[in-house]
């Protein structure tokens, strides 16, 4: 269960986040939606901790993050991120290491896997994303769709309680765009939980099993995706899924 | 988060504070005679007739002050051990205890005598004045003081020599002054007429020795400015100071000292006006016998023989590859330290609490600000003085060897420091998120994400500094420490081979540092290949 309580943020005298509240219950999908700058990227971030807040709270399970800075929060936030996995929409794979090195990194460093049981893992994750002969390779040789999956393999490789997705398709073209999108659907029917800002309608529409209005920082509508597709009950969703739909 | 680099931090300190020691006695008479050595202190690259390589075999140390030291030492039961140091920091070697004894050269002055014991003058000296043989229009002291062509004459001299003090003196404001560091650059810069220099003023021995080196000079009047080398102790050592002087008188009694300077052709009338001489029986001399050819000088049968071309390769060659040993043992010790603590300040700056944070930022700008001389000086000559602050009594001192390798590693440190926190700062944001963002804390992401992948970026403008640092090495000479370029002054001095010394030199430094450049563009070729896959 990730439970969000009244988030605020502000950078300076402008208010990104004002007072969102919203759950998500175990091998749930939720998506959020919005207009840019509505604070879609910001709230998924702020999940992670990489960015803080101002008040309000985040609990993942038992782990409860507070706005105070300190120690205490560096420590709940350690375990969050251990649990929590992030896509971005830069991929951000680590180019001096293979991709099966990628893979590897956190579960020997940081979950103090085997060698061994980390490449066998690894391996059997990768071939899940479609991925696995590619493990010799650089990042650099990869093209964006192959290396979101082996980002998405990196995640997976933490045995996740969710996995946030930061817009993973936005820097892809239409094929790839695709093949990350039927990892992500394969992901979602075995039941992993995961809270994914996107502007592909399609998925939301089809994979979601709640879905989320951002606009202006707080949450305009929230509801299944039949309801907010089929009929939405605030101006702003009208308006923004009518603007998508145009695009 | 940072507290395992914390720890390093403070190892590093510690690490400073505590270089490789040795511990120095108390060098006094009775210490002297228990080590069964006397150190003595002098500066090979002065060179003849004082202390300089003997060309027959360049790893022999000739000169009457190398005899001047037997002769102490035989004195006092021990034997004569030559230490290397720069002419002008002979002193703050005897400060630091590194020496027992200055042989080379050092006038008598009133503000010597209050800071350290100076012995009985072992010579009088006197100054020549030297202009070119074909220069018609100076034929006295005074000819100096007239303008030529509408400017001033130039003289040159050794800088910070009395010769110098003398020219002063005598010119005022109506000569120039041009300084050297080596009495024979001086007098060839005379002879080829550089920078405008019309005349030379010499110590006389130094003359009598290179006299058939410069036929193109010649003395003009007579000799000026008389005054006396001594031997110099700490202001403590008075045992060893009374020991000294009387070796010295004895010597100058019995002969021997007569011997000796006779031999670098240095004895003349000068010597006897102390009036200490005596014959066998007792008898004092108070009137010399005369010479045969009426000269007062003694036929010298040591004296400077310029060499050059293969022979002196192959005499002074072999020194300057092991010098050149030297060289490289100091680049590859302060150069990876360098890199350590360039690496530990970048993060400190980068990622640190701001009690570190503001004072490497500080460090790297003192470091950088100031002189890579002056920093070895103050690490050479303080550290033993703050040692002694914070252990009183223990008298722990740094070697000159660990003194160099720490000098140049703190002074590239802050290089390297600039270089790696651009190449951390270059690594996309998005690299540390993605880190921490699978659980690794800062430290974890640090050392398996950013540093490797900002340590391939600055490989290739860190081995350009490892280049630098080979030739900077050179600057470890004020502190004692031979290397290349010292030793090649020693010996292009001494045996008037600049040219086909430098040479080798220039060689030398090549056959170092280019290995180093095909590397780093071999480097910078694989990086590139491997970022595109």
């Amino acid at each position: 269960m990730i439970v969000l309580t009244n988030l605020v943020k502000r950078y300076q005298q402008h208010e990104v986040l004002r007072g969102v509240s919203l759950t998500v219950a175990d091998g749930e999908v939720c998506v959020l939606l919005g207009p840019s700058g509505g604070g879609k990227s910001t709230l998924l971030r702020t999940i992670n901790g990489l960015e803080s807040f101002d008040s309000g709270s985040i609990r993942v399970n038992d782990i409860v993050l507070n706005a105070a800075v300190g120690p205490e929060r560096d420590a709940a936030l350690l375990l969050i991120r251990k649990r929590v996995g992030m896509v971005f929409q830069q991929f951000n794979l680590f180019p001096h290491r293979s991709v099966l090195e990628n893979v590897t990194e956190a579960p020997i460093h940081v979950l103090k896997q085997s060698r061994e049981a980390a490449v066998l893992n690894a391996r059997r994750i990768l071939a899940r994303v479609g991925m696995a002969d590619k493990e010799h390779a650089r990042p650099g040789s990869l093209s964006g769709g192959q290396q979101q999956r082996v980002a998405i393999a990196r995640t997976l490789a933490m045995n996740p309680e969710a996995i946030l997705f930061d817009e993973p398709t936005s820097a892809l073209d239409p094929r790839t765009t695709a093949d990350v999108i039927s990892v992500m659907t394969d992901l979602a029917a075995s039941g992993q939980r995961m809270i994914v800002v996107t502007h592909a309608m399609s998925f939301a529409r089809t994979v979601a099993h709640q879905v989320h209005i951002l606009h202006a920082g707080r949450i305009a509508e929230s509801g299944p995706p039949e309801q907010i597709f089929e009929d939405p009950q605030q101006a702003i969703t009208r308006e923004f899924l009518s603007e998508a739909a145009r695009a | 988060m940072l507290g395992d680099v914390r720890l390093i931090l403070l190892f590093i300190f510690a690490a400073c504070l505590l270089p490789p020691v040795t511990s120095v006695a108390d060098d006094g008479l009775d210490q002297i005679r228990l080590r069964g050595t006397v150190v003595w202190g002098a500066d090979q690259e002065g060179g003849g007739p004082f202390i300089y390589p003997d060309p027959d075999d360049p790893t022999r140390l000739l000169g009457f002050e190398v005899e001047l030291a037997q002769l102490i030492a035989e004195h006092l039961g021990v034997t004569a051990v030559f230490s290397q140091g720069q002419w002008d920091k002979l002193p703050d070697l005897l400060d630091r205890g590194d020496i027992d004894l200055v042989l080379n050269g050092y006038e008598w002055t009133s503000n010597r005598g209050e800071r350290y014991g100076l012995s009985i003058p072992y010579y009088i000296y006197e100054l020549q004045l030297l202009g070119r043989a074909t220069d018609e229009s100076l034929t006295s002291w005074d000819d100096l003081l007239k303008p030529v062509d509408g400017r001033k004459r130039k003289v040159s001299s050794l800088g910070g020599s009395a010769a110098q003090d003398y020219v002063e003196q005598f010119g005022g404001d109506s000569i120039d002054m041009a300084l050297f560091e080596g009495a024979t650059d001086a007098m060839d810069a005379t002879a080829l007429g550089l920078s405008g220099i019309d005349a030379n003023v010499q110590d006389l021995p130094i003359w009598r020795f290179y006299a058939k080196g410069f036929p193109q000079l010649r003395p003009i009047g007579a000799p000026v400015g008389r005054g006396f080398y001594v031997a110099m102790t700490r202001k403590a050592d008075q045992d060893l100071l009374r020991a000294v002087n009387d070796i010295l008188l004895k010597a100058l009694q019995d002969g021997r000292l007569h011997r000796i300077f006779a031999k670098y052709g240095m004895w003349n009338d000068t010597q006897r006006m102390r009036g200490l001489e005596t014959d066998e029986s007792g008898g004092f001399i108070g009137s010399p016998a005369p010479a045969a050819d009426g000269d007062d000088q003694d036929a010298a049968t040591v004296s400077y023989e310029p060499s050059g071309g293969w022979t002196v390769i192959q005499q002074r060659g072999g020194l300057l590859v092991k010098s050149a040993g030297m060289t490289i043992l100091l680049s590859i010790t302060a150069m990876p330290i360098a890199v350590f603590i360039g690496l530990l300040i970048a993060l400190a700056r980068l990622y640190g609490p701001w009690y570190l944070g503001k004072p490497a930022a500080v460090y790297v700008e003192v470091v950088r600000g100031t002189p890579l001389v002056l920093q070895l000086y103050l690490i050479y000559f303080l550290t033993p003085k703050l040692l002694d602050i914070i252990f009183p009594g223990m008298e722990l001192t740094i070697n000159a060897f660990a003194a160099a390798v720490m000098g140049l590693a703190i002074n590239y440190s802050a290089y390297e420091a600039e270089i790696y926190r651009g190449g951390i700062l270059s690594i996309p944001r998005g690299q540390m998120e993605a880190a921490i963002s699978l659980g690794m804390s800062r430290s974890l992401a640090l050392r398996r994400i950013i540093i490797p992948q900002a340590t391939r970026l600055v490989l290739p403008p860190m081995t350009n500094d490892f280049i630098a640092l080979f030739k900077d090495t050179a600057v470890c000479s004020v502190i004692t420490v031979v290397e290349l370029s010292k030793q090649y002054y020693i010996q292009a001095r001494s045996a008037g081979a600049i040219v086909e010394l430098g040479l080798l030199t220039a060689l030398l430094y090549l056959a170092m540092s280019y290995p180093l450049s095909v590397m780093t563009n071999r480097l910078e070729k694989k990086l590139n290949q491997e970022r595109r896959g």
